[in-house]
């Protein structure tokens, strides 16, 4: 498929337009539109559903333009978030925080104090992996020590799950499965302005991240400057990586098989199509897991990350056994 | 016009060549020959601004490359280094309008003189058939071609090639430094050239600069070559 952008676009929001209206009306509970001015299902529909399905549509949509930043930074195809360990590093900080100002009942100080933590881990494990890029020419073994990096993360914050107290080891818990149903109005306000903010913003590094597709020598010999460029590149994903992981706990495969997917159905190198292309193709990818989910259970909700995984990984497994350019 | 004044090139931690000083005319096909690690690639990386020069002044066409900045120096110097590209995509008409990319606005959008432009440059190396081919999937020659039509397509007065031969056969050896020579006379360019095939080099160049552990010699081919090469 490698129509014009224009018309990829438009599939691409009549599949969202869809899959958002099905998200919003069809559950355990079967609403209509006379139904939702009042009553429970007005309830359903404004304080569960509508934040639900927004948060699905930014989640999706922010952690696929992180990977497709991550890939073209490292120049990288299996390069992501999850994979690399940012996720991991925005968990790891959000279970010290959690654990260590566990007692904050004030709402929005809580939720700032877990934004700021999931953000600084996030960016210290993406200047580590960065680091580690600089000094290994080889994608498998940036790919290899972040995946271990990840499971160093994992493991410390295993030790702080298990000295933490019962009330703060719960709520971590809750968190630590990935999901998109935890979200208020409130928070998909703050979610709607820095996601959309940051999606923006990389819009206009497009032309600099064509360059940075030929390699860094190249882009600089291109007049891009290479140094602010990795540093914006970095912030940004960061930013989108831990916003996203504060609110909806690590997502995994995402930002991993989002962009993979959308290369190979677009087919096209143009970082400000692939952009557009890959949160588009994100935000229906994880809605569609948060419609599987409502739609097959009943009394219980089937962990997103469930979802995501038995979708992402076949697509990377398709990828390494397809790719020529992973050596 | 690439003019060098007592400039020291290599890295922080160690100067490879220091005091060179020479004047290169607009037009003029130039080789850059010596022994492995004498500074041919450190040379083109820091003309074009790769790597910093560590000392004295490097004029483009009259202008300071000190002061002008990485956009600026992009519309003067066009690269070809020996690092791979591969993936993501890219045809040879992606890599071949990358050169445009010093002229465009922040969403990278061609316009249609851009595109006139690229293709313009594919067909003086006669590589337009490529267009739409994948880069990854075209033979070792063609990507050279690409990458030459990429910097043609750069309109840099100054195009710096670092070892474009490689892993090319003797044929297409040849038929490359024809090319070359062809565009630096034709289009009036300043092409620099880094190269271990001595034989062809320099029957196609104008001048060399030959590096050795030493210094540096810069001169007319058959005298570099019956002076020190040989010997």
């Amino acid at each position: 498929m490698a129509k014009s952008p224009l018309i990829n676009c438009f599939v691409l929001l009549g599949g969202l337009v869809v899959l958002f209206y099905l998200n919003l009306f069809y559950g355990s509970t079967v609403l209509t539109w006379s139904e939702v001015s009042s009553g429970t299902a007005r309830t359903i529909f404004f304080d569960i559903r509508l934040p639900k399905s927004i948060t699905a549509i930014l989640a999706g949509g922010g952690l696929a333009v992180a990977g497709l930043l991550m890939q073209t930074l490292f120049r990288n195809p299996l390069a992501g978030p999850y994979v690399l360990g940012v996720s991991s590093g925005a968990g790891l900080a959000v279970a010290i925080a959690m654990m260590l100002f566990g007692g904050i009942t004030d709402y929005l100080a809580g939720k700032s104090l877990i934004s700021f933590a999931a953000i600084s881990g996030a960016l210290l494990v993406m200047l580590f992996v960065l680091f580690i890029s600089k000094r290994s020419k080889s994608n498998i073994t940036v790919l290899l020590v972040g995946v271990m990096f990840s499971q160093i993360l994992g493991a410390a914050q295993g030790i702080i799950e298990y000295v933490s107290n019962p009330a703060s080891l719960k709520s971590f818990i809750v968190w630590g499965m990935g999901s998109v149903s935890n979200t208020t109005m409130s928070d998909v306000k703050i979610v709607i302005i820095v996601v959309l903010l940051l999606v923006v913003c990389t819009l206009f590094l497009s032309k600099s991240l064509n360059a940075l597709l030929l390699n860094e020598a190249y882009a600089q010999n291109l007049g891009i400057n290479v140094n602010r460029l990795r540093i914006l590149i970095i912030v940004i994903t960061a930013c989108l990586t831990g916003i996203i992981t504060a609110f909806c706990g690590p997502i995994a495969f995402v930002g991993l098989s989002v962009p993979i997917a959308s290369r190979l159905i677009f087919k096209t190198s143009h970082q400000l199509h692939q952009i557009i292309y890959s949160f588009l193709l994100g935000a229906f990818t994880l809605l569609l897991c948060d419609c599987i989910c409502q739609w097959l259970s009943s009394n219980y909700l089937l962990p997103i990350n469930t979802l995501t995984t038995l979708i992402g990984s076949p697509v990377v497994i398709y990828l390494l056994f397809k790719s020529k350019t992973l050596s | 016009m690439l003019e060098l004044k007592d400039i020291h090139i290599g890295y922080t931690s160690k100067v490879v060549q220091a005091g060179i000083t020479l004047s290169i005319d607009a037009g003029q096909f130039i080789a850059l020959a010596g022994n492995n690690g004498c500074g041919k690639s450190t040379l083109l990386k820091t003309i074009c601004g790769v790597i910093p020069l560590l000392k004295g002044t490097l004029l483009i066409d009259g202008k300071n490359v000190a002061e002008l900045t990485a956009a600026q120096l992009a519309s003067q110097v066009a690269v070809v280094l020996t690092d791979k590209i591969s993936g993501f995509n890219l045809t040879a008409f992606d890599v071949v309008a990358s050169g445009r990319i010093p002229y465009l606005n922040s969403f990278g959008f061609l316009t249609e003189e851009d595109r006139a432009i690229v293709q313009s440059s594919m067909n003086s190396i006669g590589i337009f058939e490529l267009c739409e081919r994948s880069y990854d999937e075209l033979s070792d020659g063609q990507k050279q071609k690409v990458l030459i039509a990429k910097a043609l397509a750069q309109q840099t007065s100054v195009i710096l090639m670092d070892e474009p031969t490689a892993f090319l056969d003797y044929k297409s050896r040849v038929a490359l430094f024809t090319l070359l020579k062809q565009l630096s006379k034709e289009q009036g360019k300043t092409i620099v050239i880094s190269s271990h095939d001595i034989d062809i080099m320099f029957k196609h160049v104008d001048k060399v600069i030959y590096f050795n552990e030493s210094g540096y010699q810069f001169g007319e081919p058959d005298k570099l070559y019956n002076e020190v090469i040989s010997k």
